[in-house]
Formats: structure tokens, sequence, C-alpha cells
């Protein structure tokens, strides 16, 4: 099958306008430095993010993925180029509460219950949280945490303390939702179900959505687009495009057309030679 | 049996083997009183040691209050502000090397009522506090700076929400390790105080008595009074955290776990050391000043400075510092090695059969808590007013927290490393040698370092109360003398001593040590 150019059905694109792009991500450089050698992590990356769509980010250790997602969230600052939000720095749309964020590791508050840390974010930003008491429910129910609400993370197993940070990562009800391989700690058969899971979760909202991730075929059931992205120094190769309709079923898992895409991201990714 | 059976079998055992002990005079004449005559005492004298306990207790509770408030306070402000702590780090390594008892007799002069009890509390309370806390905000799972990075939170807010709560358990351990240390100050501030009331002061008039009973009473008094407040914090402990075990070592660190700041440019690191050098003399000059204290019994920088090497008995004072000097530190010294050996000895004896920890563990963190001035008289009842219970009292400051130290240090050997060698043969021996000892080198530094201004005191006190020697006896005579110049002075080079040494153990751990 072809895998040019395919057609995206976005809500949002009436009369084939394209979308406006959330992010612009426009000649970034980033350098670190370690024992007196430079590391280019990141050498004139671009790219723009449309609204409502979602984007993994796919690449082997050190390519510059988790750097990339970073800057876009302000934690880092670029050493050259820049990174615009609607319009916006990150740190102004940051301070707008309009991120959402999830880590490899939950990252949660080892003293506070699933529901305190969900409403964490809330209380950053000086939201009051009981005008969120009902979202916050909602959001236990949606990642199958009910009846877990008053547990603390140490009574958790590694999969729900992950989805605790998935619901965390949704309280704020982000405009941009920004993932850092969440399920790479995760065995294959649970992380297979929290994809089937995210999914739903962004059918519903259709928030923009970036996922760093080494799982090729994660990347390729949950994304519209994939930048490939390679070390030495960290850039991006190739940005592809995936014509699956949605909802996306498990069964695509076991498609050859599924495998013959993950094969094309291999090559790309040099584990495999033409 | 059920283990509060055994304890109470245990505990009745042993107090009967006391008993027996004491009716025949078996060890050392009269200096171990049987505990049914320590028992009489109190009943017979109840209402005097209630004055003394309530007089100590209250002004002990006071110094513990505003010394912990203002370690906790100076504890975030370090770790929101490193540069802070760097610039004041010769003041945090000053209050914990300072022996509280050089301090006693200038408060003394300086102040009124229980003040000096209260001045010389806060003093012990603060470093153990404010270092454990400092540990407690600071060494914390950075991940959640992120998240709170991401909804716009900065210092503020990661302080807030992470900081504060994690350094909990690190805060209230030290507070229970400051609990004993105030009860300990509140009593060093009587000595040669002439206040009526209080257990030191009570300790002081009972000394030419001969009454060991007594003696014996008051320091149970005083160890009961310092252990109530530890366990006391202890069970907070467990009650808010349900753990509080692990954290005790951060408390009974030394000031090389102060860290942090680190200049960006070559310039600035000497700045930095000389502001940590000049910080404490300016403190000395602007408290002396501010408070508007009579100069002449308040000695600043500059007039110890004229005493020293200006003044016209200059020589001859600086001959008596010295000699004073020549004859503490090589007992002290002595005392610290024979203490840190025989904690280390046991410690590793207690890797090869773990019922040696089980043992000791209770009774020394017991005896940590045991307020030292307590334990001297009863050291000298059994050895004797000679070098021998000098050493004694040395060596026995210097042992428990150096045995709590290393055998914690020594439970956290990383497993792996221990079930590495268990797999090509179980010979504990052997891991011991090739694994835990190695490990364990640098909890023997940090158990130096802790312990070092601790042994200066202990042979202070024993100076002071026994052997009438050194700079124990100096202390007293110039304080009798009115000679207040020779207090400042004396203060002063304890500091100095007590800094070097430090920074001695330091300079070896640096040259042994690599990696």
């Amino acid at each position: 099958m072809s895998l040019v150019a395919p057609v995206r059905d976005l809500p949002a694109a009436g009369g084939g306008v394209p979308p406006p792009p959330d992010v612009v991500i426009d000649h970034v450089d980033r350098v670190f430095e370690s024992g007196g050698r430079t590391v280019k992590a990141l050498d004139r990356v671009s790219m723009k993010i449309e609204r409502g769509s979602f984007v993994a980010l796919i690449g082997p250790s050190g390519c510059g993925k988790s750097t990339l997602l970073r800057l876009v969230a302000g934690l880092d600052e670029p050493d050259a180029g820049m990174v615009q939000i609607r319009g916006a720095t990150p740190a102004e749309f940051r301070n707008r509460g309009e991120f959402g964020i999830a880590f490899q590791d939950p990252a949660l508050l080892p003293w506070r219950s699933v529901r305190r840390n969900i409403a964490l974010p809330l209380e950053v930003l000086g939201r009051p949280v009981r005008e969120s008491a009902e979202h916050i429910e909602q959001l236990i129910a949606l990642v199958g945490l009910k009846g877990f609400e008053e547990a603390k993370p140490g009574q958790l197993s590694g999969g729900m303390r992950q989805r605790v940070a998935i619901a965390r990562s949704l309280v704020t009800k982000p405009s941009l939702l920004l993932l850092d391989e969440p399920f790479g700690a995760l065995d294959q058969i649970l992380r297979r179900a929290m994809n089937l899971e995210l999914q739903d979760i962004w059918m519903r909202e259709r928030t923009t959505t970036v996922l760093v991730t080494h799982g090729i075929d994660e990347a390729v059931f949950l994304a519209d687009r994939i930048a490939v992205m390679q070390t030495g120094p960290g850039r991006i190769v190739e940005i592809v495009d995936v014509p699956f309709e949605r909802p996306r079923h498990p069964d695509l898992f076991s498609a050859p057309e599924f495998h013959a895409l993950c094969d094309r991201l291999a090559v790309l990714l040099h584990l495999e030679k033409h | 049996m059920p283990a509060w059976l055994r304890s109470l079998v245990t505990t009745i055992v042993v107090l009967g083997v006391w008993e027996t002990i004491g009716r025949l005079r078996l060890i050392a004449g009269r200096a171990i009183p049987p505990p049914s005559a320590i028992v009489a005492d109190w009943i017979a004298n109840a209402d005097v040691y209630r004055l003394h306990v309530v007089q100590t207790l209250s002004s002990a509770s006071l110094g513990f209050l505003f010394g912990t408030s203002i370690a906790i306070l100076a504890a975030i402000a370090f770790v929101q502000w490193p540069v802070v702590e760097r610039l004041t780090r010769g003041i945090s390594i000053t209050l914990f090397a300072v022996p509280a008892i050089t301090i006693g007799p200038i408060l003394v002069l300086s102040f009124r009522g229980s003040v000096p009890q209260i001045i010389l509390a806060a003093i012990c309370v603060y470093f153990p506090t404010m270092i454990a806390t400092l540990i407690g905000l600071r060494e914390i799972d950075p991940r959640p700076l992120d998240v709170i990075r991401t909804y716009g939170g900065g210092k503020g807010a990661f302080l807030r929400y992470v900081r504060l709560r994690a350094s909990l358990p690190g805060m209230l351990a030290g507070l229970r390790v400051a609990a004993p240390a105030a009860v300990l100050g509140a009593i060093l501030g009587e000595f040669g105080a002439g206040t009526r009331w209080g257990l030191g002061s009570f300790l002081l008039g009972s000394l030419g008595q001969a009454n060991s009973a007594r003696i014996w009473a008051i320091g149970l008094c005083a160890t009961a009074v310092a252990a109530i407040g530890y366990a006391g914090f202890g069970l907070v402990a467990r009650g808010l955290l349900g753990a509080t075990t692990a954290v005790t070592v951060a408390a009974n660190s030394a000031p090389d776990r102060l860290g942090g700041f680190r200049p960006s440019r070559p310039g600035q690191e000497t700045l930095m050391v000389l502001a940590a050098i000049a910080a404490p003399f300016a403190a000395w000059w602007l408290v002396l000043h501010l408070l508007g204290l009579n100069p002449i019994i308040a000695r600043d920088p500059i007039a110890t400075f004229h005493y020293l090497f200006l003044a016209d008995n200059a020589p001859a004072s600086r001959a008596k510092l010295f000699n004073a000097f020549a004859s503490t530190l090589p007992v002290a010294a002595l005392g610290m090695l024979l203490g840190l050996a025989a904690a280390f000895v046991l410690a590793a004896l207690s890797v090869l059969k773990p019922a040696i920890v089980r043992a000791l563990m209770p009774p020394s963190l017991l005896l940590q808590t045991m307020p030292l001035v307590a334990l001297t008289p009863i050291i000298v009842l059994i050895f004797g007013r000679d070098l021998a219970a000098m050493l004694a009292v040395t060596v026995s400051v210097v042992f428990f927290p150096a045995f709590v130290t290393l055998a914690q240090g020594l439970s956290q050997v990383p497993r792996p490393a221990l079930d590495l060698v268990r797999a090509y043969g179980d010979r504990p021996v052997r891991s011991l040698w090739l694994v835990s000892l190695p490990f364990a080198v640098t909890y023997v530094f940090a158990a130096a370092r802790l312990v070092a201004p601790r042994a200066l005191l202990g042979a202070m006190i024993a100076e002071w109360l026994a052997t009438g020697t050194g700079v124990g006896q100096l202390l007293n005579a110039s304080r009798g003398q009115l000679d207040y110049g020779m207090i400042w002075a004396t203060a002063f080079v304890s500091v100095v001593v007590a800094i070097l040494a430090y920074q001695a153990v330091t300079l070896v751990e640096r040259l042994t040590v690599r990696f």
C-alpha cells in the first residue's frame, strides 16, 4: 500500500484549509558541555505541529527527542532558534496553565493520595481545587482507578502510578499535552492497554499531543505524524505521515500495512539495512 | 516468651544484679549505689528534685524553641539561596565545633536570670537541627520539579509542595537529637552561674558531699528529661510518617554535609573562603555591640587580640593558655582515637554477628542522649579523679555516637555487592574485608568529624568537675578570678582547635580515600 500523502481527517480542518500550527519549532540548536567536550544535542531542528494533531518523536537514545520536548515545555532554553506556542514563548504559555505533562517516571509525591496528586497542578497554578473536584473524579474513572482515590503511590503498582500521572497531565484541561515516554517503564501487555486508553482520551478531547517514545509500534499506533530523529548531531531525518483511520482498533497491531510502516521506520532508524 | 515479658524479665534481672553489687559494694566501693538507695533519695527529697528539674526543663525548652526555630528558618534560607549558606558557613562550623562549656561563663557574665541557660541550650540545638533539616530539604527526588515548573511554579512552589514535606523526616530526626542537646546546654549554662535551682547547680552542689546515690539520682533525672524529649520526637515521627530509624544519620552529621553552592568563577571560591573565615568574627563583633554589652566583660575580637598579643601580661597569658591546651589536647585526642577504634571494631564485628547491634544499639542510642555532665560525675565515682577518669569520659562521649554512625553506615552497604561475594562462597569474614570495611571507611571519617568537638568538650567537662587540670580548670579559675580576657581567649582558641581538628580529619580523608 502507498504511504505517500495520506488524507487526514481532522474535525477542525473545514473546507480543506489546514489547521493553524500550535507549535512552531524554528531552527533550534541545543549544545551540552560535559568534561570539556561539547555535544550537539539538537542541530537546526525545525518542525510545525498542527492544532489537534498527535505527533510522535522517535529515535535512538541520545538523539535529542527528550531535549526537544523539554524545550517545548520551557524546561530548557535553546542556544539558537526559537520555540513558539500559539504565538507565545513556552514560559508565557506555561504560566497560563495550558500544558499537560507526563514523564517516564510518574514523579508522584509519595505523601499525597491519588486524588491530591492529580490536583497538584491546579494548586501550583493557584486555581481552586474544589471547583475541579468533579473533573478529578471523572479523570480517576477515565484511567480506571476508581476505588483508589485515597491510596498513596506506595500502595499502587507501577502501571497504576503511571495512570495517575496521565490523569494529572489532563487535570488542567491542557491545550498541549507533552508525553515523555510515559509508558517506557511498563511491560508490553500493560503498554498496549495504556496505548488504547490514551487513544480514547485523545479522541474525546483532540488535544494537541506530542509523544516521545522509542517504541516504533506505539508511535505508529497512536500518531498522525512521526518525526524520526537521529544522533550525532541530534536532528530530524524525516517526518512520516501515518494514514490509518481512527479509531484504531487493536487488530491494527497485526495488520500487514501496520508492519510495513514499522519496517520502513526501522530502516530510517538504521535498525535494518536496505 | 512474648517480647514484653522478656524485656520485663531482663529489667528485673539487671536491677537485681545492680542492687546486689550496690549493697555488697562489689565495684569501686561506694561508687555504684544500689537502685533502692537512688529511689529512696528521690522519694525523700521529691520537692527539691521537682524544683531543680522544672528549672532546667523550662530553660531547656525555651532554648530548644528558639534554637530550633532559627535552625529551621536558616536551613530553608540555605536551600533557597545556596550562596547564603556559603557566606555563613564559618558561623555554622563554629556553632558545630564550639565546646559549649567555654561559652557558659561568657553568657553568665553578660546576662541575668535564666537567659544564659536558654542561649546555651539554643546554641547546642542549632547545628543538629539545621544540618538535618538542610539535608532533608536538599536530598529529595528532583523529578517532581519538572512537573511543577511545567505549571509555572518556581523555587517557591517547589519549596511549598515538595521540599517542606519531604524534609519532615530529617527535620524530626534533627529535633530528636536536639532535645537532649538542649538539656545538656541548659545544664552547662548553670555551671558557675550561681543559680539556686537547676540540675546543673544541684549537681555542682552535691559533688563534695560523698553521696553517690544523690549523684546517680541527679544524673538519672537529667537523662530521663533528655530521653523523654528524644523518645517524644521519635513517637511524633512514627505517628506522622510511620518510620523513624533510617534518618537519624542525617541528624548526626558533621558540617561536611553542608555542600550546595558551587562558585562559577575561580576568584569566587577564594572570596567564599575569605567570607567563611571573616563571618564568625564579624558576627562576634556585631552581637556584642548590638546588644550593648559592657566592653570590660564582653570582649570583642579586637579586645581579645589585644589581650593575647599586645597587653603587658600577654606573654604570661599565652603561656597559661598554651600549658592548659598542652595538658588537655593529648588526652582528648587519645580518648577520641580509643573511642573511635572501639566503635569501629564493635561495628565491624556486628556485621558478622548482628546480635551485637541488636544488643548495643538501644543502649547506645540512650547513652548518646545521656547528658555528658550527668555521666561525668558517675564515671569519676568509679574511676577516681585522675587521668583515667578523664580518658573514660572522653571515650564514652566518643564511643556511642561513633558506634551509631558506623553501625548505620555498615548497614547501608549495597546488598548486590554483598550478594556478589556470597555467590562465590559464603565467607562472611572475607565479605566484611572485601566489601563492608572499604565501604565503611567514609563513615569512619564522618564519625571522626562528628566526635572531634565532643571529645574536646568531654575532656573539658572532666577537667572542670574532676581532675582540676587543663582548659577546664583554666576556665573555672578565670571565672573565679574575673579574668574576662582569659575566658574569651580560651573560648576562641577552643573553637580554633576544634575547627583545625575537623579540617585535619578532612585532609586525612582526602589523602587516603580515593573514590
